[in-house]
């Protein structure tokens, strides 16, 4: 950590000063100002929707802002486009990866770098496989550069936008979630090339939900909260309470997790028991169950095969050999309609694409798994949809300008409550949620695991499968641990410690093989 | 390239079938013809498949053939309702106003976001009527005119027949150079890019609305091209001419391994395509097969040519069928050898 002694900003690299935006009349950002040092880690924090994502795509030529001034090395500088702010050495490395998945690596690596090159001037081969050699050799990426994108791990892909930004000779990088969809060896070489690329001079701003990272590896703390400067925090004076309430604008610490009954709901009887399940890919059958009222957390890396468990619970990939009882009785889902009559249900992890349908309204998505409930003589009874979507919004607290307003146009977090909505409205008896809390603010989260709890205080099982670790340990009554499409253990409550499940999650803890 | 070989070798045994069933397939008028066919048809379809590739599409293509024709026709006919004007001038003309055409759909879809299917559906439509409209509804006779030898001349004159017809010359042309745009340059990287994830290519600073609009402009004067060669075949034009080709052309693109989804495809593939297309089409025609009836009378029993539609029908949809058999299977594969990155790249590749 080099602490810079000079109060002026003369080894600022970057300098953005009152930028505005509004969209469509909301105001985005108004007067946010940033400044980015060379040499330097700047983790960049606040709520979904606090205006990062708006803010990062000014600096790098996504969209212009509607007014301040970008300063780099003192030069005032716009931008025309995400070329010129690449000839500034401005680098974006998205959330969503934005790599071309039927081109091979290198050529998504130096695409776009064709820069003035004409049309219908021949393609650089040979000297850019070369290239790309060398920077997948940095990143610690082994393939070769003619190697597919679209047959990669997404571990890998942020490797290769990676790689993309090391071919740029970038000065200042933006990484928006870089660690969302790796696992702990990748990550942790991540942060070994982000220490790396800090130690070259290069400024890094580093979005991050993750507090552990952002403590791991930043030097300066930025915060916004409603699309202005929230505040702005050293390394040394941060800690998490601190930034949060600077996120939320107010002090969340103490009941972020509600309390769990003390000791857990041991006594209840077993909803499901699950008997050596085979599920598709997994090398053994998986054994456990759930009790009524349970929370049962299920940790792990990315890849670890919890989600191809939970979609054999539900029956969207049918398990291949073993058993499950539900209740005392069989239960073998071949679809999820089967898993459904049975009031077993999942809210799966990429809410946009499997758990609603982004256009269709709050009301016709909280409708839409139990429609046949709402057919009168063939006529769809809206009255009925309408009063059930107003009632699980009441219960949710979901906050929707109108039942009629569609759900892409909520936030993760109300979206989120939508899911769940949906499937309190059937009266569950097993709620399967793959990562509850994805994508959500911190405020929001809170107001979930509220929600998860009261559920499960009603009677109902709940498998929680999450990659967050402080969510597992503060919701979980129990927590099961997968690794390697195996389940390697189930821990109780009062035995739960990062450090043992970190190992457990990982090969740390060798086999007798 | 597995793809395409596949392709090739179905092609050769169709060939091999037709020519063993019926010698005339590869005699000299029927093989020329079919290839100045194949000419023809490959000529605008590899311009729909720069369309396809970067993930749009483009009906306008065979009104677009229509009215090429038409206009060369209404200028430069010596025949009644002809303008008598030079056969240069009518045929620059006619390229200029699909090239323009090809411009005008390229900006309404690019620069409007409106939908390529929508915009080029109403072209067809337009185009159409605007060519039935100067033939008034009846037929333009292109009569003496010089560019009938264009259909009809060649290379390596051989009795009444060309070897090698100019349908065909022009044809080898347009490959060689979309092979080298599509596989070997800058701008084919693009509309690969563009068609495996648009917004990647555009956050790539890729000019994705000019690359686009390009593409439009390559299918309407491909089809502009194609247009001229069919005019001097057809020696008269009527508001017939070039119904429905734009979707021989799509079937031919698909037929040649391009995904409607964008991204995927050859140039080798289509050319692959448009030859099974018109080979079929032919073949319908050509095979036979010789047996004796009851009364002892040798006699030969062929298809009936109702069936074009049915048999074109069916092969698209068993090549398409197949080729998804095939990547779930490979798939399942992946799946079981474990990591997802340990298997071959699934996909046949364009390099």
């Amino acid at each position: 950590m080099a602490a810079d002694p000079d109060p002026e900003h003369a080894s600022d690299l970057l300098v953005m000063r009152g930028i505005g935006k509004r969209f469509a009349g909301v105001t985005a950002l108004s007067d946010v100002s940033l400044t980015a040092r060379g040499g330097e880690v700047l983790a960049l924090m606040g709520e979904n929707g606090a205006g990062k994502s708006t803010l990062m795509k000014i600096l790098g030529g996504v969209q212009p802002p509607d007014g301040g001034e970008i300063r780099i090395d003192g030069q005032a500088v716009s931008f025309d486009g995400v070329g010129d702010a690449k000839r500034c050495g401005i680098i974006l490395i998205h959330q969503e990866l934005m790599l071309a998945p039927n081109l091979d690596i290198a050529a998504n690596v130096f695409l776009g770098a064709e820069g003035k090159r004409s049309w219908l001037a021949p393609l650089p081969r040979g000297e850019a496989y070369e290239r790309t050699a060398k920077l997948l050799a940095r990143v610690g990426l082994d393939c070769p550069p003619s190697t597919l994108v679209g047959s990669l791990s997404v571990g890998q892909r942020q490797m290769v936008e990676i790689a993309r930004a090391l071919s740029h000779s970038a000065r200042i990088i933006v990484m928006d979630e870089p660690t969302a969809a790796l696992s702990a060896d990748e990550s942790k070489r991540l942060f070994a090339i982000i220490r790396q690329l800090r130690a070259e001079g290069v400024a890094i701003i580093y979005i991050s939900h993750r507090m552990e990272e952002v403590m791991e590896l930043s030097d300066r703390i930025v915060v916004l909260r409603d699309g202005r400067n929230a505040g702005e925090l050293p390394r040394a004076e941060a800690t998490t309470d601190k930034i949060v309430a600077l996120m939320v604008g107010r002090d969340l610490s103490g009941h972020y997790f509600p309390a769990r009954p003390d000791p857990p709901p041991a006594g209840r009887e077993t909803l499901l028991e699950v008997n050596d399940l085979l599920v598709p890919g997994a090398p053994a059958g998986i054994t456990f169950n759930v009790r009524r009222g349970e929370i049962l957390g299920f940790a792990g890396l990315v890849g670890a095969g919890r989600t191809e468990l939970a979609q054999a619970i539900f029956g969207v990939t049918p398990a291949r050999a073993g058993s499950m009882t539900l209740d005392g009785k069989a239960f073998a889902p071949r679809r999820p309609r089967d898993a459904i009559n049975q009031g077993v249900y999942l809210a799966p992890e990429d809410r946009k694409r499997h758990g609603l349908v982004l256009k269709m309204s709050v009301a016709q998505n909280t409708s839409l798994p139990d429609i046949g409930h709402y057919n009168r003589w063939g006529w769809l009874d809206r009255r009925t949809e309408r009063r059930m979507a107003q009632a699980e919004v009441a219960r949710m607290a979901t906050k929707t300008p109108t039942l009629e307003t569609p759900v892409g146009s909520l936030s993760g977090g109300n979206q989120q409550k939508v899911v769940l909505g949906k499937w309190l409205a059937m009266r569950p008896r097993l709620l399967i949620l793959d990562e509850p809390t994805r994508g959500i603010d911190v405020g929001a989260r809170a107001e979930i695991y509220r929600h998860i709890a009261a559920l499960a205080d009603q009677g109902i099982a709940i498998l929680m499968i999450s990659s967050d670790l402080e969510e597992v340990m503060g919701l979980s009554d129990r927590v099961a641990v997968m690794r390697e499409r195996r389940l390697v253990g189930i821990l109780e409550r009062a035995a739960l410690s990062a450090e043992r499940l970190g190992a457990m999650m990982t090969a740390a803890v060798k086999a007798a093989a | 390239m597995k793809r395409e070989l596949g392709m090739l070798g179905a092609l050769v045994v169709i060939c091999l079938v037709l020519f063993l069933s019926n010698a005339d397939f590869l005699g000299q008028s029927n093989a020329i013809n079919t290839l100045r066919q194949i000419s023809m048809l490959g000529i605008f379809s590899i311009g729909s498949g720069f369309v396809i590739i970067t993930g749009g599409i483009d009906l306008s293509v065979g009104s677009l053939v229509g009215l090429t024709g038409v206009i060369i026709a209404k200028i430069s006919s010596q025949a009644t309702g002809g303008g008598g004007h030079s056969l240069l001038l009518g045929v620059t003309v006619a390229l200029a106003v699909a090239l323009l055409i090809g411009l005008v759909q390229g900006l309404l879809i690019t620069k409007l976001d409106l939908q390529p299917f929508i915009v080029t559906l109403a072209g067809m439509l337009l185009i159409r009527g605007v060519a039935q409209t100067i033939v008034q509804g009846g037929t333009l006779s292109l009569g003496t005119s010089p560019i009938l030898k264009l259909a009809n001349g060649g290379l390596f004159m051989v009795g009444g027949d060309p070897l090698v017809p100019w349908p065909l010359v022009i044809f080898l042309g347009v490959i060689a150079i979309s092979t080298y745009v599509l596989h070997y340059t800058v701008l084919g990287r693009y509309i690969f890019a563009i068609g495996g994830n648009r917004e990647a290519a555009a956050y790539s600073g890729i000019n994705v609305r000019r690359v686009e609009t390009t593409t439009y402009v390559v299918s309407a004067g491909l089809a502009g091209v194609a247009g001229v060669c069919y005019a001097a075949y057809i020696g008269q034009m009527s508001q017939q001419v070039g119904v429905a080709y734009e979707l021989y052309a799509i079937a031919a693109v698909v037929l040649g391994g391009c995904s409607l989804r964008g991204g995927e495809g050859t140039v080798l593939g289509i050319v692959i395509g448009s030859t099974m297309m018109r080979v079929i089409d032919n073949g319908i025609n050509m095979f036979q097969l010789r047996y004796t009836d009851a009364e002892g009378i040798r006699r030969l029993w062929r298809l009936n040519p109702n069936w074009t539609f049915v048999i074109v029908g069916a092969v698209i949809l068993i090549a398409v069928v197949l080729d998804q058999v095939v990547h779930m299977v490979q798939a399942a594969h992946r799946i079981r050898a474990g990591a997802p990155a340990a298997g071959p790249p699934p996909e046949p590749k364009a390099s």
